[in-house]
């Protein structure tokens, strides 16, 4: 092999390597915006709770733990649609989503769920005209604490408060990585583009950087989706079960949207290197 | 010619596939080398959240009830040895929360579903055996829940001689109740799920038709009668 052929060779292999390392930075970039966009999102926590009927279930959830309570505590169910009606679940939703990505306490407010429960009960007393001895105190203190307790699991998210750890923690190290990602991925393709003699070259190996970063990219919705492992999560009440399932596929359109991004450049890189080259070779 | 074959061919097609889908591969395998080992536990744990196929949250549950004809002696106090006796793998074990039976005290007013298991779901729609008992014919305590302003409501007129009826897919069983007791909801010695013999405990919240959660239950037991044994070794 003449030099100027082991010359080519090795600069193959080096610029080879840059697309490479092009491809991989854009796939960490990718998840890490991915991240920043959901999972590290308030607006995209609750917009996942608007869009899966989150409050709503929540809300027939609480009515229907109620009720099984009231059937062991002489309450009809009437008197709970009624009750739970007038709760802004919507409300103490957001509440509790926002001090999670605020890091201050996440603890529910029961103080006023017990004292409306009271005042709604002694109404319901004075309609029943239901004699004293039939409503003890202690037997009405007793459910409105086991019914506090059923308002606090329905409106809490299982696993949050480990997440919310998280968060918090790894907020502006991810912040710094995304800055750090994006500045290698500019530096490494204005190497490509400013040491390459050839222009067409220069397209030729972002091409294949982004082409690299694009299927990386794509896999993983791919096979999520295709172990279908998103559906079968074992979670115990169909308003988190939704939730779960429509915040992972909202998170997963992410994906998808960022590798039709770098597909387009992919393709459009490529146009511009075949323009060039047809050019190149024609004159 | 030559000109343009040579052109078409180094415009290097193939690499424009064959690189990216190379790069891919590294940088998945490379990820994954290096998140996994960190990762790996916690995968493991993931992994307990998901089951085999979709859950179902449907409150609707499986009857595997079917009645079957009284027998003549029915009601009548039988011995061990008098007991007809079925084989267990004749019969349909349930599952949890299905129906498999009825409950029924006419002295009471009662006449209900009864479920395998105790949950919201099954005392929602009758009243529920604890699955850590036993199923009537099989020689043990057989603990029966219901609330006490639904369908046991009735145990308030709950008499001692009175008969209890309990009829499943195969066989009907009648006890008779022989006590009736007011515990605290913590007391464990209100019911004795290692008795050899069988006995029906049925419990409830009381005092009855109170407002509230009342911490005290109201226990009613009942001996054998009548109905068939199951043979725990075929």
């Amino acid at each position: 092999m003449s030099d100027s052929g082991k010359k080519f060779n090795i600069k193959s292999l080096i610029y080879g390597f840059l697309s490479f390392m092009l491809g991989f930075v854009l796939f960490l970039l990718s998840i890490c915006l991915v991240l920043r966009l959901t999972f590290f999102s308030q607006d995209f926590m609750l917009d996942s709770m608007a869009n899966t009927g989150y409050y709503e279930m929540v809300k027939d959830e609480l009515c229907d733990k109620l009720k099984n309570l009231g059937h062991a505590s002489g309450l009809p169910d009437e008197f709970f649609d009624d009750f739970v009606d007038d709760i802004d679940i919507v409300e103490v939703e957001r509440n509790y989503v926002s001090a999670f990505y605020t890091d201050v306490s996440t603890l529910v407010d029961t103080d006023t769920f017990k004292q409306e429960l009271m005042d709604a009960i002694n109404v319901y007393i004075d309609e029943k005209n239901i004699d004293k001895e039939k409503a003890k105190e202690e037997n009405l203190g007793y459910f409105i604490d086991e019914a506090s307790s059923i308002y606090v699991k329905s409106v809490t998210v299982s696993f949050f408060s480990i997440l919310a750890n998280y968060i918090n923690k790894l907020d502006s190290p991810l912040r710094m990585t995304e800055i750090g990602l994006g500045a290698a991925a500019l530096i490494i393709a204005a190497i490509i583009f400013f040491t390459n003699r050839y222009v067409h070259r220069r397209y030729r190996y972002l091409t294949y950087g982004l082409g690299g970063g694009f299927l990386s990219v794509i896999v993983i919705p791919i096979v999520v989706f295709a172990s279908g492992i998103i559906p079968k999560v074992n979670l115990t009440t169909r308003s988190l079960y939704n939730l779960f399932v429509g915040y992972f596929n909202s998170m997963f359109m992410y994906f998808w949207i960022f590798s039709a991004i770098l597909l387009f450049l992919a393709v459009l890189c490529f146009f511009v290197y075949r323009t060039k080259y047809l050019k190149a070779i024609g004159d | 010619m030559r000109k343009h074959r040579t052109s078409h061919r180094s415009i290097g097609g193939k690499n424009f596939v064959i690189l990216p889908i190379i790069f891919c591969v590294l940088i998945i395998g490379i990820s994954t080398a290096i998140v996994y080992p960190s990762t790996s536990s916690f995968i493991s744990m993931a992994k307990l959240f998901f089951s085999d196929g979709e859950k179902d949250f449907s409150t609707r549950y499986n009857n595997i009830f079917v009645p079957v004809e009284e027998d003549e002696d029915e009601g009548k106090e039988q011995t061990t040895e008098e007991r007809k006796v079925i084989p267990m793998s004749t019969m349909k074990f349930p599952s949890y929360g299905d129906q498999f039976g009825e409950l029924i005290i006419e002295d009471c007013q009662i006449e209900a579903r009864l479920f395998f298991n105790d949950g919201a779901n099954e005392l929602n729609n009758g009243v529920g055996m604890y699955t850590g008992s036993s199923i009537p014919g099989y020689g043990k305590t057989i603990l029966v829940a219901g609330h006490n302003n639904t369908f046991f409501n009735g145990l308030k007129y709950a008499k001692k001689g009175q008969k209890v009826k309990i009829r499943t897919s195969y066989g009907n069983y009648v006890y008779e109740i022989n006590d009736i007791q007011i515990r605290d909801e913590n007391d464990e010695s209100a019911c004795n799920l290692k008795a050899d013999y069988e006995n029906l405990v049925m419990y409830t919240c009381y005092p009855f038709d109170e407002l509230g959660l009342t911490p005290q239950r109201c226990f009613v037991y009942a001996k054998f009668i009548s109905g068939p044994a199951l043979d725990k070794k075929n």
